[in-house]
């Protein structure tokens, strides 16, 4: 009866959602593989926390003296950061702290019989637990690269410093791709490529939507991208279909002889100038590599587009994500313009905020 | 079938026992449909489950009482059991989907014909299943007689045992009884209103909100957040959560209505008394074989909730909440505490069938069917249950009087008690179920 009682209000106090949990706990339904013990998929400096041992443990008094002061400190910065750049207000700093301790703290059933003797077993130490959540209130230091990791559709994918965290607005792109997808078989089973992958997002999700035969070839021109990227397509255990190569854009493809079927690309599309503007977590603490497009922010955009005329297969699809109205109308007039015959059914897709996020079509 | 569950624990199977099955079974087998329901079973001497209850012997202690005391310990609960599961509606439900089942073209459309069907048996077992219990009862008495007159002490105490395991296995059904409901089985979204007062309200919401978390996790459920909009200062101005197991929707069900909060207030300088009201809604999640409120793609609009600036690579933010439009109906549903847009979306999704599928149910409700009133239908006259933490403590149900005098572990999840009376109240007092 204690016991219970315990247990429940610790599950109260900490996270009332576990559900998360063994959603966590299962990278990929149908293969296991090592994670941090070989050293070839090993994760580049530091493991994201949801995948490191419960070595740490904490008293339950302890472990809420850490959690009402991190709350505290999250209460103290009311709409601060809102109303001086768009950043996150008290609310979400809460639901970031919750997801920290979902992340942190060990759900199964030896912890819950530990936790009846008042102790919890977690992935960091207490003292890494106070210097984390001061990096994030007092350094803007983003809660994706805290905790290593962002949910992104159904995948959970690794990220670190020096990678681009990738964005809700992003995941559309699959949903462009899957639509595609059912209407054409076919396009399950051909080479699919993605540009500026960053952390391998597109390239692990549309890897999981391609059939045997489908392949998906990655690019990016950053070495800790790429090697986050190839960690992120190992966990999912898509090494055999999903292919990351350094370089710039097209330049990692030269030897591939088979043509495409489908191109998606995020690449750097803030222009220039705006980059210091931009939300303290963005412009402090994100490659700027992943963000600058240049001048007016279409330099990668353009020079994608040129080269897609000509890697793709006719009746490859491709889709774009762009900075919004401006960009995507420039994309699309550029494309039924200036290289008219080479594309068809080119189109602006909104994203959920209805901005105008995304540019779509076939190659001809 | 009738006898499965109750042999199950008789494990000291014997020969004495083999017999009854036997024998019970060979009557199962002989009566088709509802030609099962027809007639009362009647002992050699001509005894009724009826007439043992109005013979009105004494029903003792399980450990005290005669071969009597259990046969009518046993025949009140069938009867309890037949009145909870509305009998008498239950066999007009029954014969009408039969005819319904024979009419000639009705496997024309095969998804309906298969969800009658489908009724059709489970109406069917539930009804063999006392039935059984009735013949059960009525053969164990036989079996003790002749023992009696024959002398044989070994065959009478196996009959005798045979009574109490059956007496303690019906007092079990009743309690299943009370959640015989379509929809009882299902899992659930439980949701929560502060009514008006401002924080005062808003801080009782969050309070019944965790009573529900917490007497969801004491029964093993699974919760999770779907949707919560805070208040200013504290508490919330209205959540949702997802009651995820077996029965959630049956027992949760019982709480629809208006909670009212009598208290000195925490937020009140002057430390005045109080009263604050918090509205509850109840929803069921369909399993997959119930019929759904078929939603069209296009009639959709998705929107990111609180969206703001530019968006894509200029924010970062863990902020991903989706909600969802249905435009012809006007309802919609959101999600935020999830840690992606695309399960935020998926979440919203689930909501938005569940409230179209209520609704649904609501318009057919003018048929037969039960259903449970959304939020924006529950007026706040309609206060089911009061809480006093002063001048004196008590929680008290309006609707059946059961009190309580320790409210705050009714607030700590302890309120199976309010639960299972007002089951039991709301169908046990109904005389013209039987």
């Amino acid at each position: 009866m204690m016991r219970n009682c315990f247990s429940s209000s610790i599950r109260q106090t900490l996270y009332p959602s576990t559900s998360l949990f063994k959603y966590l706990q299962k990278p990929h339904p149908a293969k296991s593989f090592p994670i941090s013990s070989s050293s070839s998929c090993s994760f580049p400096t530091t493991t994201p926390l949801f995948l490191r041992p419960p070595i740490h443990s904490a008293s339950f008094p302890e472990l809420k003296k850490w959690q009402d002061w991190a709350k505290h400190l999250a209460l103290s910065v009311g709409p601060k950061f809102l109303e001086s750049d768009n950043g996150p207000d008290a609310d979400l700093l809460c639901r970031e702290l919750k997801w920290l301790l979902e992340d942190v703290v060990v759900d199964d059933e030896n912890a819950t019989a530990s936790a009846a003797s008042g102790v919890v077993k977690l992935r960091a130490g207490l003292e890494e637990l106070y210097a984390l959540w001061r990096q994030r209130i007092e350094e803007r230091r983003p809660f994706q690269y805290l905790v290593g990791c962002e949910h992104w559709r159904d995948l959970v994918l690794c990220v670190r410093e020096g990678v681009l965290i990738p964005r809700p607005e992003t995941e559309q792109i699959v949903d462009l791709v899957e639509e595609v997808i059912c209407e054409d078989g076919g396009m399950r089973e051909g080479l699919w490529v993605d540009l500026g992958t960053g952390s391998g997002a597109l390239s692990v999700a549309i890897g999981r939507l391609l059939l045997d035969a489908g392949r998906v070839i990655a690019t990016d021109l950053s070495p800790i991208a790429a090697s986050v990227a190839a960690f992120n397509v190992r966990r999912y255990g898509l090494q055999d279909k999903v292919d990351v190569r350094l370089g710039s854009w097209f330049e990692p493809l030269q030897d591939v002889n088979e043509k495409p079927v489908g191109l998606v690309s995020n690449p750097p599309y803030i222009p220039g100038d705006h980059i210091f503007g931009l939300q303290a977590e963005v412009a402090r603490h994100e490659p700027r590599i992943a963000l600058d497009g240049g001048k007016n922010g279409m330099d990668a955009l353009l020079h994608i587009c040129e080269g897609a005329a000509t890697l793709l297969k006719p009746g490859g699809f491709f889709a774009l994500e762009t900075n919004g109205e401006k960009q995507s109308e420039f994309l699309v007039d550029f494309m039924t313009g200036k290289m008219k015959g080479r594309f068809r059914d080119v189109r602006v897709v909104s994203d959920f905020a209805g901005v105008h996020r995304f540019v779509s079509g076939f190659c001809c | 079938m009738s006898s499965n569950g109750y042999s199950q624990i008789n494990k000291s199977s014997n020969g004495y026992d083999r017999f009854v099955a036997n024998s019970i079974c060979t009557r199962c087998f002989s009566s088709q449909g509802t030609a099962v329901v027809e007639q009362q079973p009647k002992s050699c001497d001509g005894l009724t489950v009826d007439s043992i209850v109005s013979s009105g012997w004494a029903i003792l202690e399980e450990g005290e009482g005669d071969w009597k005391s259990h046969a009518a310990g046993i025949a009140q609960s069938i009867q309890l059991i037949k009145r909870r599961l509305q009998w008498r509606k239950l066999r007009v439900q029954l014969e009408m989907l039969s005819v319904e089942l024979n009419k000639p073209n009705i496997w024309d459309d095969p998804v309906h014909a298969g969800n009658i069907s489908r009724e059709h048996g489970s109406l069917l077992g539930k009804m063999k299943e006392v039935n059984g219990f009735e013949r059960e009862l009525l053969e164990h008495i036989d079996m003790l007689k002749l023992a009696k007159e024959e002398n044989d002490a070994e065959l009478e105490s196996e009959s005798m045992k045979a009574l109490l395991n059956m007496r303690r296995y019906v007092k079990e059904k009743e309690l299943e009884a009370l959640l015989a409901g379509e929809q009882d089985p299902c899992s659930c979204f439980i949701e929560v209103q502060a009514g008006a007062g401002g924080t005062e309200s808003m801080d009782w919401a969050s309070m019944i909100m965790n009573m529900y978390k917490i007497w969801a996790n004491n029964r093993g459920y699974k919760v999770m957040v779907v949707d919560e909009m805070a208040g200013e200062i504290a508490g919330i101005k209205r959540a949702t959560i997802k009651v995820d197991g077996e029965y959630a929707f049956g027992y949760a069900k019982a709480e629809v209505g208006v909670h009212r909060l009598v208290r000195i207030s925490p937020f009140d300088s002057g430390k005045r008394r109080h009263t604050s009201f918090a509205a509850v809604a109840v929803i069921p999640i369909l399993g997959a074989s119930s019929s759904h409120f078929q939603i069209n793609e296009s009639d959709l609009r998705i929107e990111r909730f609180r969206a703001g600036g530019a968006g894509g690579q200029h924010v970062n933010t863990t902020e991903s909440a989706v909600r969802i439009i249905h435009i012809p109906s006007g309802v919609t549903a959101t999600c935020q505490n999830e840690r992606s847009q695309h399960q935020n979306k998926a979440m919203a999704m689930a909501v938005l069938q569940s409230r179209l599928d209520q609704l649904e149910m609501a318009r057919q409700a003018q048929l037969n069917a039960q259903h449970t009133q959304s939020l924006t239908d529950i007026s706040w006259g309609n206060q089911i249950r009061t809480y006093v933490l002063h001048p004196y403590r008590m929680v008290k149900d309006l609707r059946t009087n059961y009190e309580v005098s320790d409210p705050d572990s009714v607030l700590e999840g302890d309120i199976d008690g309010f639960i299972l009376s007002f089951l039991s109240a709301s169908l046990d007092k109904d005389e013209g179920n039987l």
